[in-house]
């Protein structure tokens, strides 16, 4: 008595003619994309590119801050008392 | 990085009183308990620890979601604050009885320098936090 064994050749084998039998074939339109995904992943990939490497802008500070700062320095040096109250609203 | 803006917007409000409120903390501590200055501390703290950041957090949000209606700056929507958390802290000042010294003669320059101190930290430190999380 012979005892055929099954390998897994013969299994792809079956499986392959199930799948053939079952699914219809692919038609030539459907191995191809609709449309070209391509130049939208560039336009995201561009997008990412410029938020995240473009060179930081270089800080201008305004005169008038610039003014600002200068005053509150000198209040804080002339009013040392406000520094608590000041150090409380932070 | 486009979701949750809010969460993010809150977490960049958020950076700047809590860092200052280490310092402050320390600085009322070691007054208090090196110098023995006597400052309940315990009695005072409860604003500037979970008030203020909050604040802060929260008015970012509103920043975020008004701004393409107000079209402020944040400098300028950063520098109304003051006028809602001074009332405030005195408020909870008067209620836990603590007596403020010198507060005629602190409350004209403080304000004001409240104003320009919260102008500028919004226009460039928070500004610069919202652009790290993408929210510029």
């Amino acid at each position: 008595m012979i005892h055929k064994t099954r390998t897994g050749n013969d299994d792809s084998e079956e499986l392959k003619q199930l799948l053939q039998q079952n699914l219809p074939p692919l038609q030539d339109h459907d191995l191809e994309l609709r449309r070209d995904l391509w130049p939208r992943l560039k336009q995201r990939l561009d997008q990412e590119d410029v938020h995240d490497l473009a060179p930081r802008q270089s800080l201008r500070i305004p005169w008038f801050d610039w003014a600002l700062a200068a005053l509150a320095a000198a209040a804080l040096i002339l009013f040392p008392g406000v520094i608590p109250a000041l150090l409380y609203h932070f | 990085m486009k979701q949750h803006p809010y969460l993010r917007a809150y977490m960049a409000g958020i950076v700047v009183p809590t860092i200052v409120l280490l310092f402050g903390l320390t600085s009322f501590t070691v007054a208090r308990y090196v110098y023995n200055v006597p400052l309940p501390i315990e009695r005072l703290i409860v604003f500037p620890m979970s008030v203020v950041p909050n604040l802060w957090g929260v008015w970012n949000i509103l920043f975020v979601a008004s701004r393409s209606r107000t079209h402020l700056s944040l400098g300028v929507h950063g520098m109304l604050l003051p006028l809602i958390l001074v009332p405030l802290g005195l408020l909870l000042l008067r209620a836990l009885d603590f007596p403020i010294p010198y507060a005629a003669a602190i409350l004209p320059v403080g304000v004001p320098l409240a104003l320009i101190v919260y102008y500028l930290v919004w226009k460039y430190v928070v500004a610069s936090l919202n652009q790290i999380l993408g929210l510029a």
